[in-house]
């Protein structure tokens, strides 16, 4: 009995500091309607500086949780509101959950940056472990107290706010209609930014109590995931009731001890079931959730998106071919690597693509269905052994078959719900991969099958062989890499232009009105999701081959996120912009912060400063990821409509321009990187040197009263002015001087 | 028998009645309107006719089998149409393809597989006088049009019953005469049409049997005769004798 109030009264604790999170987001979510998926990262940034001010610099309890708490934590949440979220109405759920994982991404890359993750930190209780009392044989400690009484303030505070008091009243009203809060005389933005500090100090309270109750070791990851314990547990009042998320994190919090304390603790099962249950959790309160009513595209949206005819898609994949080729004769055969490597990841990327961009349903675990092909394929698709082992083509049409129909699975119970579902449940799907499969070393038993998922914790993943066509030769994969992605890229223009195409644009456009066309919209959203899921199974079965040997660290949540933020950056409406955000995610992170690593290893003088400017780049990526807000179409779509009004002459002289380099380049002139850099400038500069000498040609003089310079107004003028306007000349000379005096 | 009907609808949004105790009727090859001041329920009864609102109690009944419960996808496939008060265009396709992305669910669906659909959309926008903008982004067509493009994409779905959520607002006067004479024209081939209008000499002129809403409630049902000289009509619009 006493272990069983034991496990109650944690359960009770981890409740507590989950509703604690939850209600955060809650808040934000509903005076703002943006899903704050950065809420945990939040929370965690919080903590490390309470660690830091508390252990590091030894400041006493108190004062430093007053910084945290009371100053840091609403000016976090304030700052993110007035530089970030309020630019974002009108734009796109995809665009408002995306600038939210920019901030997730670009808080864990500044964390990393500032304290060392490898590096053990931990957060001890309030008043120490050993101050506790004991109530019917139950030892309850004083921080235990503390977040019990902690979440019940809240859960009344909140109540209060949102039912007594009239900025509650406008908080709530500011999602629904601000040009009517505006009229009656309130300001919803500063409703909005109100709600945006107190939800930052949420998450950072939370942050700063859950370590502790956790076990004390502080860690960026894991606090950063407290997001999805916290919507599983806001799941329970559909985002929108305080008191529900009270009662979900609650049951979330029980579950997860009991969990703990009653199930065999023999295996890793327990451990990561453990980890894992918010998304069990998740999915049961999907599936039980009834049905969403359909709306209507109530917002007019900014993002544009020009569809490729067949034909164009099909000369541009040409293009890159060719250009691919050309540039692989200059690289060698790590660069080839880590080029063919990015080409997967784009292929990835094409996933989203046709999802988003076409379908505007959300992905966040893309990574994840690459995983899941990939241990397909290693499974029942490795042909031969040691070094003469490759991967047989039905081994990768298996992988892209249990993708797509994991896929299916995953996405069913969240499609009859809005798209933040499908996002919510991908990413905890992302999450539990990570916890539960990819850690998976152990050896199962099933139907008499001896198996194990993730042997020694990676998997050698031999390269593929199709009949003559063998992979093993660097620049052949890279080829077949590169014609795989024009010939996926041709058949999505195709598909794009098909009655198919169409029908996922309408529902894009408004759901509503395509159901009234008679279209089952879940069958609609399985079946794209499932086509996209089968292409991130192959670019992950392909990329998991490039890679030579993979493990669950390839497969992360994180590097997801941070694959779907550049794609969206570069445009996710466009195959152009696929290839440019895979290469960006698979080369360009890790060759530019490979060479400023190397550059540190090499200079150690200067080393502090490289290892700085490596991290610069990734938080500078993800500050790009935040403006998407500001431009939401992608930076490709920019790119192609500067072209559109660039002459020939000048497109034919950048591709002299670029010939000449390459020429330069392959004779070893200048370096591969400085001919890759020179050519990406060159194409991002062309439209507007092209703009600046057609201006040159046809520049008009600007009138001079514009520029401040009065010129009298003469009678040869009143003549011009009255002849333009047609107007009967009026008999000048003589009379002139008279009727002026009569006028 | 009616091709469409509504017995008993009550719609409540918490404690207020948006709807109260509705049942109507809407005859093949006749236009239905459906008038009533603003706020006074039309297009939440057409929300619930369509099935994007569920109601709080009452049937509705398609060709006298009940579809109450059935979701819009499957009633839109049993023949029913509608356009939206607030435009509901796909804005990223064009004109065209707006109408003709209708032919494409009808195809996949599988209720119509042999026929031509270009040729389709084609007569459609003929039909409702599109085609000079056929070629359009729908963002740029101005909204008298947009609302006769809502039209033709319901069209397209050939429906036995429309609804039409003021289709004419926005529209010019010459626009207006256009669309009127369409829907007579449709109307005479046996569509049923219900149509929900402010421009009560158009609903007057178009309409053979006119339902009267106001506060949620039916106040009068007839020819547009008997509605024109229905007391509780004129004091709904124009206000009780007291009053005025």
């Amino acid at each position: 009995m006493t272990t069983f109030l034991t496990y109650t009264l944690l359960g009770l604790v981890l409740g507590a500091v989950y509703f604690i999170a939850a209600s955060g987001l809650v808040l934000t979510y509903n005076t703002s309607g943006i899903f704050n998926f950065a809420h945990g990262a939040q929370a965690m940034l919080g903590t490390f500086l309470f660690w830091q001010l508390k252990y590091d610099w030894g400041w006493p309890t108190l004062a430093a949780l007053l910084v945290v708490i009371g100053l840091v934590g609403p000016l976090l949440g304030a700052a993110l509101h007035a530089l970030i979220m309020r630019g974002l109405r009108d734009t796109a759920d995809v665009t408002k959950i995306i600038v939210t994982v920019a901030v997730l991404l670009g808080m864990v890359y500044l964390s990393q940056w500032i304290w060392n993750p490898d590096e053990a930190r931990t957060v001890e209780m309030f008043f120490g472990a050993d101050a506790k009392v004991t109530l019917l044989g139950v030892v309850v400690r004083y921080h235990e107290i503390v977040c019990l009484v902690a979440a019940a303030a809240i859960a009344i505070g909140l109540r209060v706010l949102f039912t007594r008091s009239r900025i509650g009243v406008v908080m709530r009203g500011s999602v629904d209609d601000p040009d009517l809060l505006r009229l009656n005389g309130h300001d919803p933005e500063r409703a909005a930014m109100l709600s945006w500090a107190l939800g930052s100090t949420l998450a950072v309270t939370a942050g700063v109590l859950i370590v502790p109750v956790g076990g004390g070791a502080l860690e960026a990851n894991m606090l950063t995931l407290l997001v999805i314990d916290a919507f599983a547990a806001a799941m329970f009042g559909r985002l929108r009731s305080i008191p529900r998320t009270f009662a979900g994190a609650m049951v979330l919090g029980l579950a997860a001890t009991y969990v703990m304390g009653y199930l065999p603790a023999s295996g890793p099962v327990t451990g990561n079931l453990r980890v894992s249950l918010p998304m069990i959790v998740l999915f049961v309160v999907l599936v039980v959730l009834p049905q969403d009513r359909l709306r209507g595209a109530a917002i007019r949206t900014r993002e544009r998106y020009r569809v490729p005819t067949v034909r164009s898609a099909a000369v541009w994949g040409l293009v890159l071919v060719a250009v691919v080729y050309l540039y692989s004769l200059l690289l060698e055969d790590s660069g080839i690597t880590t080029l063919t490597l990015g080409m997967t990841f784009a292929i990835i990327a094409l996933s989203l693509t046709v999802l988003t961009g076409y379908a505007g349903e959300l992905n966040l675990a893309p990574l994840s269905f690459g995983a899941v092909a990939t241990i397909v394929a290693f499974h029942f698709g490795v042909s031969g052994s040691g070094l003469s082992a490759y991967l047989t083509p039905q081994g990768v049409l298996a992988g892209v078959a249990a993708a797509a129909l994991v896929g299916g699975l995953i996405a069913l119970p969240a499609l009859r719900l809005r798209g933040l579902y499908l996002a919510l449940a991908t990413m905890a799907f992302g999450v539990f991969l990570s916890n539960m499969v990819l850690r998976d070393t152990t050896e199962h038993e099933l139907f008499g099958v001896k198996f194990t998922l993730f042997p020694n914790g990676t998997l050698a993943v031999p390269p593929p062989k199709l009949g003559p066509l063998d992979l093993r030769d660097g620049q052949t994969f890279l080829m077949t890499a590169t014609v795989l992605f024009a010939l996926l890229g041709v058949a999505l223009a195709a598909l794009r232009n098909s009655g198919y195409g169409r029908r996922l644009a309408a529902m894009k456009d408004s759901p509503a009105a395509t159901a009234m066309l008679g279209q089952d919209l879940v069958r609609l959203k399985l079946s794209v999701f499932m086509i996209s899921a089968g292409i991130a199974g192959l670019g992950g079965v392909l990329m998991s081959a490039a890679a030579g040997s993979v493990s669950g660290e390839n497969f992360t949540i994180m590097g997801s996120l941070a694959l779907l933020m550049l794609v969206v950056v570069a445009g996710i409406g466009y195959i152009s912009g696929a290839l440019l955000g895979g290469l960006m995610s698979g080369v360009g992170a890790t060759v530019l912060v490979g060479t400023f690593n190397d550059l540190a290893l090499e200079h150690e003088a200067m080393s502090s400063i490289y290892s700085a400017l490596a991290h610069l780049v990734m938080v500078g990526t993800a500050l790009v990821g935040m403006g998407v807000g500001r431009n939401p179409s992608g930076f490709v779509h920019d790119i192609v409509e500067s072209y559109r009004h660039t002459t020939k002459p000048v497109r034919y002289g950048g591709a002299a321009v670029g010939a000449v380099l390459y020429v330069l380049a392959l004779t070893d002139v200048i370096g591969v990187w400085t001919f890759a850099i020179a050519v990406l400038c060159g194409v991002m500069l062309l439209p507007v040197i092209g703009r600046m000498l057609q201006e040159e040609g046809r520049r008009r003089t600007t009138p001079l009263e514009l520029i401040g310079v009065d010129e009298p107004y003469t009678d040869q003028l009143r003549a011009r002015l009255d002849r333009e306007l047609g107007l009967p000349a009026l008999p000048v000379t003589a009379e002139k001087g008279g009727a002026r005096a009569t006028a | 028998m009616p091709l469409l009907e509504t017995r008993g609808i009550t719609v409540r949004f918490g404690g207020n009645t948006a709807v109260n105790d509705v049942s109507l009727t809407v005859e093949e090859g006749q236009i239905t309107g459906l008038i009533g001041p603003n706020g006074a329920g039309k297009t939440t009864l057409f929300n619930t006719i369509t099935g994007l609102q569920k109601p709080t109690s009452g049937r509705v009944l398609l060709d006298g089998a009940d579809i109450t419960r059935l979701s819009p996808a499957k009633r839109a496939r049993r023949g029913m149409a509608r356009t939206f008060q607030r435009l509901e265009l796909f804005l990223s396709l064009s004109v065209r393809d707006n109408v003709r992305v209708a032919g494409d669910v009808l195809k996949a669906t599988g209720r119509r597989r042999r026929f031509d659909l270009d040729e389709e959309t084609d007569r459609v926008l003929e039909r409702t006088g599109l085609t000079d903008i056929a070629h359009k982004d729908v963002s740029d067509v101005p909204i008298g049009r947009a609302r006769v493009v809502e039209v033709a994409r319901a069209l397209m779905t050939s429906p036995r019953v429309l609804l039409l959520d003021e289709p004419a607002s926005g529209q010019t006067e010459r626009e207006t005469e256009a669309f009127a004479e369409l829907l007579v024209g449709l109307a005479a081939e046996g569509l049923a049409i219900c149509l929900v209008e402010h421009d009560l000499p158009l609903v007057m002129r178009l309409c053979s049997t006119i339902h009267v809403l106001d506060y949620g409630s039916l106040i009068a049902s007839g020819t547009p005769q008997e509605v024109k000289e229905s007391p509780e009509v004129i004091a709904a619009y124009i206000g009780t004798e007291e009053a005025a």
